[in-house]
């Protein structure tokens, strides 16, 4: 593939390939905090960070999208689309591990967690987002559609949290997150903070080559 | 300029009869429906009757704002007011108020079934009833006339809007529902105020976001 025959791009992959394993390693081998739980317990370390990742890559759709609607430059509605699949994936990946953690810390797949109920309705836009991209028709026009969508999904986002929020309030938050920070031991804020750093390198891997990908459909 | 336009909405609809009849009539028939499906256990209903009410009101919407945007595609109407030197954020905000209108007088005629067929007690502030109503339509009519502008010219439009409203609107169908089960509840309004404040949001927040991006949504 013509986007490894550069350097940069390989050590950027070596990278994210590094950082991943060292990541999985960890989050495999490390005692977890509550036994209860037994290992899904470490679950936290990459359900937390993915979140945050998929979180971080829908604003930056937003971001492309108001740039794409100023400048009117096709750059950002590449761009745009590169943040929003891959973010995607992410919040895919939110909705797979959140469930695996509620059940061992809950007892239920599915608590109605404010921020996974969050997540799953900005799956759901996203989901409506990109059939307005393959049927949308016109591509010139539908991008100026996908970029109002990607702005009005995030824009939808404090919104849709406080509903949940206060829709049950008696739901508590993230399950047990206190007992992971105790605060004469640092490590799991360390390896918090390792997890997302890698995450980002994999996630901008993941951008950087779609949008070339799409570069080149477009140049051809 | 707004006036006009709401004013050929109005005009159209007083002719054709089109909107709030089919509105109206598919409000009945859902009605319908509920009411039978909840026989097995008519002591539910009067629980989940805020949350019914606000799924058919989510339902009919849909159906009006996907014929009101339709109205501008037949004969290519809409090719008058786009080429015309008028401000784009006009024609959405006259959108909105037609589409409030309509769906408003629809609710007015199918919710004196709804308490028929549903066997819903009336001992409620009936001011305060129709601010919810008027407040939770404004909040889907601001949100679904966005989303109707922007599949005006995408294709599969018919089924985009309900993909994109529904998960868009679920802080309103969330609120309007809280508000509503408050109110036949008779708990004080101080206690259910912050619900009002989601619903108002949802409606300045989409209504100012539709106006200043329809310029960029709608072209020649």
């Amino acid at each position: 593939m013509s986007f490894f025959i550069y350097r940069n791009n390989l050590i950027h992959a070596g990278m994210a390939a590094i950082l991943s394993a060292i990541n999985i390693y960890i989050v495999l081998s490390l005692e977890p905090p509550n036994l209860a739980q037994g290992t899904f317990g470490n679950i936290f370390y990459i359900h937390v960070p993915v979140a945050w990742t998929a979180f971080l890559l829908y604003l930056c759709v937003m971001i492309s999208g108001i740039l794409f609607l100023t400048k009117k430059d096709k750059v950002w509605d590449r761009r745009g689309l590169a943040f929003a699949e891959v973010g995607t994936i992410f919040m895919f990946l939110v909705l797979t591990t959140g469930p695996i953690w509620a059940k061992p810390a809950w007892g239920i797949f599915w608590p109605w967690e404010p921020r996974l109920t969050t997540s799953l309705i900005l799956f759901l836009i996203f989901l409506g987002y990109f059939m307005l991209r393959e049927f949308g028709g016109n591509p010139e026009q539908v991008s100026r559609y996908a970029a109002v969508v990607g702005i009005l999904a995030f824009l939808d986002v404090p919104l849709i949290f406080l509903s949940v929020k206060f829709w049950l309030p008696e739901m508590q938050s993230h399950p047990q997150v206190g007992q992971y920070f105790e605060s004469s031991n640092p490590l799991p804020t360390y390896l918090l903070i390792f997890s997302f750093i890698s995450l980002l390198v994999v996630s901008s891997l993941m951008i950087r080559l779609r949008i070339n990908i799409l570069f080149m459909k477009e140049r051809n | 300029m707004l006036i006009h336009f709401i004013l050929k909405d109005l005009k159209i609809e007083w002719r054709s009869k089109e909107i709030v009849t089919s509105m109206f009539i598919f409000g009945l028939s859902v009605t319908l429906i509920f009411a039978l499906s909840f026989q097995v256990a008519p002591g539910l209903i009067r629980t989940f009757a805020p949350g019914l009410l606000w799924v058919v009101i989510l339902f009919t919407s849909v159906l009006g704002l996907n014929r009101l945007f339709s109205l501008e595609r037949e004969e290519h109407a809409m090719w008058c007011w786009t080429s015309a030197p008028v401000d784009r954020g006009i024609v959405y905000m006259s959108k909105v108020i037609s589409a409030l209108l309509f769906v408003l007088m629809s609710e007015i005629l199918f919710i004196v079934p709804f308490f028929i067929f549903l066997n819903l007690s009336t001992n409620f502030s009936f001011f305060q009833f129709a601010l919810i109503l008027f407040l939770g339509t404004g909040a889907i009519v601001s949100v679904g006339c966005l989303i109707s502008g922007i599949t005006l010219q995408a294709g599969l439009r018919d089924v985009l809007i309900p993909i994109l409203l529904f998960p868009s609107a679920s802080p309103v169908a969330i609120a309007a529902t809280k508000c509503t089960e408050s109110l036949f509840d008779q708990k004080p309004m101080t206690e259910w105020n912050f619900w009002f404040l989601i619903l108002g949001s949802v409606f300045v927040i989409f209504g100012l976001f539709g106006y200043m991006v329809f310029n960029r949504i709608v072209e020649e």
